[in-house]
């Protein structure tokens, strides 16, 4: 990856940054590893939050390993900074996510009810009930009612894992879905609404393509996209919302 | 099962308790979580469609079990002849997408949108129209 090149650099750079403790030094080392910030922040970049961003809160968590990073330990700079960056990411996302001040025990089940319905949806081939999902959680049925509706108050940032893995490729899934460029087509036939889907992320102009036009459940789209039920049915909620607004004057998505 | 009716301020801010009560009611009723979603869907969009022509103070909603799965009726006064939802409209593709049932009643001065999603046999979702 991307540290390959720059090894011996780094850790030339670490003993001269101890040595002297050089401020440029030190920014020396956030620039050569910032790939690896840009690479991680990349992993959480489908969760509503701007990849810009990402990398800001990423490369706080780079300078915080590059601060604690001790050579003598004898691991590679980039294998003790990357749970250090993820951390921070992770940080990032359990403070901003939600929208509305939620119980942490229903912020748990809520995300723990993502990784059931993902393997219930698989196992089944098919939505599941919310009795099915009720027992393979091992929790009651109002249980999770309260933990669904609580999951509305969890915003477009949302930490639930795609497709509960934990390598996603979001990008890669898109293309070879190759089916987003009709998504404009479908929709001229709403021509007052095409200037407003053009202003959605391609993603989301995906999903509103395969639900309403190509009439596929929302489980199907999560399997496709690549990211969860719960999550697809944030986003088109929220895309509705979006064209709605923009029916009655502009609206920035 | 029975019936659950509520009746909301004709304000767009009260429309979310419809969903909520779609929600709650058709859960109970062992349709499935994408079947839900698409009801919750389905009813926020009718509502507003009707809120745009309300002349009542408040938009009500009866959701109900059938044989077929649930039934969620909105209704609110609204002129004679007023096309609540027009069939080339992007929200009417939006409710025949989500509702397997969706017709529009005008009546004595009062219009209803009636959207159904039915129950599948082995209780799994209904594949969606092409």
């Amino acid at each position: 990856m991307t540290t390959q090149y720059t090894r011996e650099d780094t850790k030339a750079l670490f003993a001269e940054l101890r040595r002297t403790g050089d401020p440029q030094t030190r920014e020396e080392l956030a620039r050569l590893h910032l790939p690896l910030v840009e690479y991680l922040a990349k992993r959480f970049k489908d969760r509503g939050e701007p990849l810009d961003d990402l990398v800001q809160v990423g490369s706080v968590g780079l300078l915080k390993a590059i601060d604690r990073f001790d050579l003598d330990r004898g691991v590679e700079f980039s294998t003790y900074a990357t749970p250090t960056i993820v951390g921070e990411l992770k940080r990032y996302f359990r403070d901003k996510g939600w929208a509305v001040r939620v119980p942490r025990r229903l912020q748990e089940l809520s995300l723990r009810l993502n990784k059931v319905v993902a393997g219930l949806t698989q196992d089944l081939g098919r939505s599941p009930t919310i009795s099915e999902i009720a027992a393979a959680a091992q929790v009651s049925e109002e249980d999770v009612l309260e933990a669904l509706e609580s999951g509305q108050a969890y915003s477009t940032t949302s930490l639930d894992a795609p497709s509960g893995t934990e390598d996603e490729d979001a990008p890669a899934r898109l293309e070879r879905l190759g089916g987003h460029d009709h998504a404009l087509e479908n929709l001229e036939y709403f021509a007052s609404l095409a200037p407003m889907v053009a202003k959605l992320p391609e993603r989301e102009q995906t999903i509103l393509y395969l639900r309403f036009f190509k009439g596929m459940t929302q489980s199907k789209i999560a399997e496709q996209v690549g990211i969860s039920q719960m999550h697809v049915s944030r986003l088109l909620t929220r895309i509705l919302d979006f064209l709605r607004s923009g029916m009655n004057g502009d609206a920035e998505y | 099962m029975g019936a659950v009716t509520v009746r909301v301020p004709a304000v767009a801010a009260y429309l979310g308790l419809l969903r909520t009560a779609v929600g709650g009611f058709a859960a109970r009723d062992r349709l499935t979580l994408d079947q839900i979603e698409d009801l919750r869907m389905a009813v926020e969009e009718a509502a507003l469609a009707l809120l745009r022509h309300s002349r009542d103070d408040h938009i009500a909603l009866q959701v109900r079990s059938t044989d077929r799965g649930v039934e969620a009726r909105l209704d609110t006064g609204a002129p004679d002849g007023a096309v609540v939802i027009d069939e080339t409209s992007f929200s009417h593709a939006i409710l025949r997408a989500l509702a397997d049932e969706l017709r529009v009643e005008d009546e004595g001065g009062r219009t209803a949108v009636v959207l159904a999603k039915h129950r599948m046999a082995d209780g799994g979702a209904r594949r969606g129209r092409p």
